[in-house]
């Protein structure tokens, strides 16, 4: 028993193990450089998006569905941040409600095509986030849009605590608050129940379409928030370049599903896998590797972390 | 025998060291004098005789595929060309495309099947990736030709019949200059470069002879960034040297659509007012962040001069004339000087001045 529970430890926290190990190598190899508080900053502030994003997937993750929209639900609300900012002059403070909606209303069709349809979530979504990026390239004229209220990049980048900049915290807060309400809610519970098994869920009287319909308006809401800081980061909306965060984000979440709670999707364990993957990165920039070995990176440490989490396991049977 | 080699090894170093600061001096003087030149507004040069293109052209038709039409640059070319050739009377399609090989397969087919004389491929569309079908077109009596891909100094490439070259290697050379000018021959710079872009490798060389020719000393270290990847890989790799290289004074993103993914990481980093941007392309969102001033310098083209350069370039060919390589459009060195001149938000075509429209209109012998 306590040998398993051993097992269990190492499971729940190798990944965090790893990660120190890895910040212990790389500080070794460049401690001057490496080892400072500013590079702490620079990984932990520059990140801030990628965790929400990888956040907002872990919810309908969670209730078994994908949202492949999100990164294009991000895109596209930072372009109307942008239109509406530097093009109409909107306030931040009436722009910042809109595009929450937006993003809500986004989630809300994905959920209500995958089960009024019954389509398979991956192909609604797939369908549905391809649709908003012919809208961004619409509404953007295909330009990349500079000159967005300082106020957004002030409040996303430019402010600090404890030198690193403050989206860092929006990203931890949003973490706590999906920790809280998957583990200590009634909401939470029936999320887990329905993506363990639909049927079982019903059955235990559990309104299963309400709760995945909910998990896509909460990725869809996430995606808006992640496009709201995306653009205060950048200054501008690019209509194409967010997309590109879908895989990482998608990489780092069923990394995450390997810690903390394993076999399970969870906010913290997302945290640590994006962070475990950008110390990776930031090292390997530090000492001077050519851009290739960031995917080597991303690409080895998610089979890697996967497969000595089912080793460490027993290697049972997981769907996901 | 080692002791007079010793001494005259001395006696060498020291001589050097005692000229070099004199040496890096007319360094700095070279750079700044080549930037100067490219700071006024520019004035327009024939790139060939005139000819009567209106005559010339009445009875041809070309066929412009451009690199994307989702892309403002280009798209913004191909459609002014559209409007030169309304205005000489002659056929001129745009096959629409987003940047899809197998697009530009189609479009060079349905040229061929549709009688038309020249294919131009505009600014990225690159025959590389479809030499049989540019065989197969040349075969059917059809002139193709790349318009705005290469540098001056490389050939055309895929066997075309004639390329039309920006002078993509000055933009290379300006964008080292600016740096070795601001910082007196003291540039530690990151750069970051696409190599899958044919012009890469031409801007590259201008700006390493730059370096070579005016701050030997100078440092600088080229990173290269697929395009696709540009919003995932820029940023970190930007924050990576940051850290790692604390003398770092300049980040050269050779194209300014990277300039995006480059100026937060160096917010993040807290290091605005130690490391400045140089660019190229003059995108209008890149000429406004020299305006907030987190771009110092952008390179500039005028897109619709592109538009007659590249049109004159393809009527020559067509009416029998000599091929053109230097189509002789312009760059211009934009800063927190002259930024104005552009409007606010940046205009594409605002900046360069109107001496080219007069000029072509000459070199086409068109009447008031």
């Amino acid at each position: 028993m306590r040998q398993l529970n051993l097992a269990y430890q190492v499971e729940r926290f190798g990944l965090v193990i790893v990660w120190v190990a890895v910040i212990l190598l790389f500080g070794a190899m460049r401690p001057d450089t490496f080892l400072t508080w500013s590079n702490f900053s620079t990984i932990f502030g520059s990140q801030a998006v990628l965790v929400i994003v990888t956040l907002g997937l872990v919810v309908p993750l969670t209730a078994g569905d994908f949202d492949l929209s999100i990164a294009q639900v991000l895109t596209f609300v930072s372009m109307v941040t942008a239109i509406l900012s530097a093009k109409l002059g909107v306030p931040l403070w009436v722009i910042i409600p809109t595009v929450l909606v937006l993003g809500a209303l986004v989630g809300a069709i994905n959920g209500a095509l995958t089960l009024y349809f019954r389509v398979h979530s991956l192909i609604v979504t797939l369908g549905v986030g391809t649709f908003l990026h012919g809208i961004t390239l619409w509404i953007s004229d295909s330009q990349t849009i500079g000159g967005v209220a300082r106020a957004l990049m002030q409040w996303s980048i430019i402010e600090r605590f404890l030198g690193i900049p403050i989206a860092f915290y929006y990203a931890i807060g949003l973490a706590a608050a999906m920790w809280y309400v998957l583990s200590y809610t009634a909401f939470g519970q029936q999320l887990l129940f329905t993506g363990r098994g639909r049927e079982v869920g019903r059955l235990s009287g559990i309104a299963v379409g309400r709760v995945r319909l909910l998990s896509f308006v909460a990725s869809g809401v996430m995606g808006a928030i992640a496009g709201l800081i995306y653009t205060g980061t950048t200054g501008s909306a690019n209509p194409s370049s967010g997309t590109m965060l879908l895989l990482p984000a998608f990489a780092a979440a069923f990394l995450g599903a390997t810690c903390i709670t394993p076999g399970r999707f969870n906010p913290w364990g997302s945290v640590v896998a994006v962070y475990f993957l950008v110390t990776g990165i930031n090292g390997l920039s530090v000492l001077g590797f050519r851009t290739f070995v960031q995917d080597l990176c991303y690409g080895g440490a998610l089979v890697v972390a996967v497969m000595v989490s089912q080793l460490v396991s027993g290697r049972k049977e997981r769907n996901l | 025998m080692t002791s007079h080699l010793r001494t005259t090894s001395l006696a060498a170093a020291l001589g050097l060291a005692s000229l070099s600061p004199a040496y890096a001096q007319d360094g700095v003087a070279a750079a700044t004098e080549a930037i100067a030149s490219y700071s006024g507004l520019p004035t327009f040069t024939a790139p060939g005789p005139a000819f009567d293109a209106k005559a010339c052209m009445a009875d041809k038709k070309i066929f412009t595929i451009p690199a994307s039409s989702a892309i403002p640059f280009i798209k913004t070319i191909s459609d002014h060309k559209g409007e030169l050739a309304a205005k000489l009377g002659f056929e001129h399609m745009v096959w629409e495309n987003q940047g899809d090989p197998t697009q530009w397969i189609q479009g060079i087919e349905h040229a061929v099947n549709n009688g038309f004389n020249l294919v131009s491929l505009l600014a990225g569309a690159d025959p590389r990736f479809f030499e049989p079908q540019v065989a197969a077109a040349q075969a059917a009596g059809v002139k193709v030709v790349t318009s705005h891909l290469t540098g001056l100094e490389q050939d055309a490439p895929a066997g075309v019949d004639a390329a039309t070259a920006i002078d993509y290697k000055k933009a290379g050379e300006l964008m080292a200059n600016w740096t070795i000018s601001k910082t007196g021959g003291k540039t530690n710079a990151l750069v970051l470069v696409s190599n899958e872009a044919l012009s890469t490798d031409s801007i590259v060389s201008g700006l390493t002879e730059a370096f070579a020719a005016n701050c030997p000393d100078c440092k600088y270290e080229i990173v290269n960034v697929p395009i696709i990847e540009w919003a995932t890989k820029i940023q970190p790799t930007v924050a990576g040297a940051l850290q790692s290289n604390a003398n770092l004074n300049y980040v050269i993103p050779i194209y300014d659509s990277m300039s995006t993914f480059v100026t937060p990481a160096i917010a993040i980093a807290g290091k605005g007012d130690a490391v400045k941007v140089a660019t190229f392309n003059g995108t209008p969102f890149a000429l406004d962040l020299i305006r907030d001033g987190s771009v110092e310098m952008d390179i500039g083209e005028n897109l619709d001069w592109i538009a007659h350069a590249m049109l004159d370039a393809e009527m020559r060919l067509l009416c029998g004339q000599e091929a053109i390589r230097d189509s002789k459009v312009p760059l211009r060195v934009f800063s927190a000087e002259n930024v104005a001149e552009v409007g606010a938000p940046a205009d594409a075509a605002m900046g360069y001045g109107d001496a080219y429209q007069a000029g072509y209109k000459d070199l086409w012998m068109l009447a008031e």
